[in-house]
């Protein structure tokens, strides 16, 4: 990296930086000395600062936190253990893609959020209902990119593994599975998204804690600052997650970084 | 036999693949007859018949004619929304590099964070009405559209930039000529992912306080036990998903036609 490169990186993240800061400032001011505003209808970066100490220094928040994660672990563990396989297969087996691929296209194409009342339904509104919820919307990612990655192998490796005599075993490990890991890792971004709204969703619609039950609820109570707090905490949770698998995509596979089939 | 042979083998994936839908079909039809069910979980059971059965009720009795214009038209109005600002901004934040850095935390959050988190905030605001809705479906899709416009931009042949400008053209042709054409596959690769998040937002929009539309009627039937009502509305959201899937994606590919290899959508 040259002295310029370094230079723009820098560059960028001054200015967003400074945009941030300044958001911040104009709407502090804004709220403080041009309008009189109205505690039930606004807030302003003062109160959700006084909001967020108060809830980071209770439990209240962490124990929301928790419970909504354990849902969202559950479900989008699920969804790894069924969708790679799954996806992975369709990918090797022909008949089995042509089986599958119509019927999960469909599932995939079409919100099945809608579905989220049902699930409550059958489910209830504690921990299974959110992970089948999580697991419904994130699995097709998993199938959809591990398919692609293993049709996408290269024929021509596989053929090299196989004129050398190599067994079933090592075309698995030494070929498909590197040239797969990025899709599967970019189809987990995806995943995560997915899976959030599932919680989201879940907690939205029926539930008693959760960090969505509690931004719902602060909202219904017009307690603005601490809603504005659920959603920053749900925010840097969410970019967290996604950028460190954008990282990881990099490192493990920089000359194909940012595939992903749908 | 030959002939069945030959007639199998020529239409294979169509035929497994329409097989196992008609197959998933039948089974949860007949499913009923060899599982017998206790009272309460046949509460929440229902067979694809009486779906269809309860389908065309509703179409007859005109419910689905009364919410369906509320949905559709929320629909409608917050992808042209999302339209409207995310492509210009895509198209800006993809040539002006100023902008670009000043707008990513913002782009980057909220893209990152479910937009549905700011539906009770707009409930605030904007009340149960048809605007929440709106604002909730703008949120979601205009980060799809804004972020593959910028993409598009952003992978924009230099050569021919620097060509066109050579050639003494201001920052508007530059725009005209080169980066809007170049750009259209990945806008309507956006376009198709909106799409899907338009149709996320008017459901889960309208399941939270509202009294019309497909969402309002399904979580008040769900409230009810009435399933079949539930399913209904799937297969109303499943069926708009796909129609409009399918066509943007068959625009996709006639517009891609001649570009050597696909478009990474984002």
């Amino acid at each position: 990296m040259d002295v310029k490169e370094i230079y723009q990186k820098y560059q960028r993240l001054v200015l967003g930086v400074i945009s941030l800061i300044s958001l911040v400032a104009l709407w502090e001011f804004a709220l403080t000395y041009v309008i009189t505003f109205d505690p039930f209808f606004f807030t302003k970066p003062s109160h959700i600062g006084a909001a967020a100490k108060e809830l980071l220094l209770g439990a209240r928040l962490w124990r929301d936190l928790a419970i909504s994660s354990r849902a969202f672990l559950w479900g989008f563990s699920a969804a790894v253990i069924v969708g790679i396989p799954t996806g992975a297969v369709m990918g090797w087996r022909r008949r089995v893609e042509y089986t599958l691929d119509p019927f999960f296209t469909g599932l995939y194409a079409s919100p099945l959020v809608a579905l989220a009342p049902l699930i409550i339904l059958v489910f209830g509104v504690g921990l299974s209902g959110k992970a089948v919820l999580v697991f419904l919307l994130s699995v097709f990612p998993f199938v959809f990119n591990t398919y692609t990655g293993v049709k996408s192998t290269d024929q021509l490796l596989i053929n090299v593994v196989r004129s050398f005599g190599g067994k079933e075993r090592h075309l698995y490990i030494n070929v498909i599975l590197p040239s797969t890991l990025p899709y599967i890792v970019a189809g987990a971004r995806l995943a995560i998204g997915r899976g959030i709204v599932g919680v989201i969703v879940g907690e939205f619609y029926a539930a008693s804690e959760g960090i969505g039950f509690a931004i719902a609820y602060f909202g219904d109570t017009y307690r603005l600052p601490e809603m504005f707090v659920g959603i920053i905490a749900l925010s840097v949770i969410a970019v967290l997650l996604t950028e460190a698998l954008r990282k990881f995509e990099v490192i493990i596979a920089p000359y194909r970084a940012g595939m992903e089939s749908r | 036999m030959t002939g069945v042979v030959k007639f199998y083998r020529e239409r294979e994936p169509h035929i497994l693949g329409i097989g196992f839908i008609v197959l998933f079909l039948v089974v949860w039809e007949i499913s009923p007859l060899w599982i017998s069910v206790s009272r309460g979980v046949s509460l929440f059971f229902t067979t694809p018949s009486q779906i269809a059965v309860k389908f065309y009720q509703l179409i007859v009795d005109g419910t689905i004619e009364e919410h369906f214009y509320v949905s559709a038209w929320e629909f409608v109005a917050g992808l042209g929304m999302s339209v409207a600002v995310g492509l210009p901004f895509g198209l800006i934040l993809g040539r002006s590099r100023t902008m670009d850095a000043l707008l990513d935390p913002y782009v980057t959050a909220l893209n990152a964070t479910p937009r549905l988190v700011w539906l009770p905030l707009l409930i605030i605001w904007f009340g149960i009405g048809i605007w929440s809705k709106i604002l909730i479906v703008f949120l979601g899709a205009v980060f799809p559209l804004l972020i593959n416009t910028y993409a598009g931009v952003k992978n924009v042949d230099r050569v021919l930039v620097n060509m066109v400008r050579s050639f003494g053209a201001g920052e508007w042709q530059v725009m005209k000529i080169v980066v809007l054409p170049y750009s259209v596959p990945y806008i309507v690769a956006g376009l198709r992912l909106a799409i899907g998040r338009a149709a996320l937002g008017v459901v889960v929009g309208e399941f939270f306080g509202a009294t019309k539309g497909l969402g309002a009627m399904m979580a008040r039937a769900a409230s009810a036990f009435q399933v079949d009502v539930v399913f209904v509305g799937v297969a109303i959201f499943m069926g708009i998903s796909l129609i409009f899937t399918f066509a943007v994606k068959k625009i996709e590919s006639n517009l891609t036609r001649w570009r050597p290899e696909a478009v990474k959508t984002f």
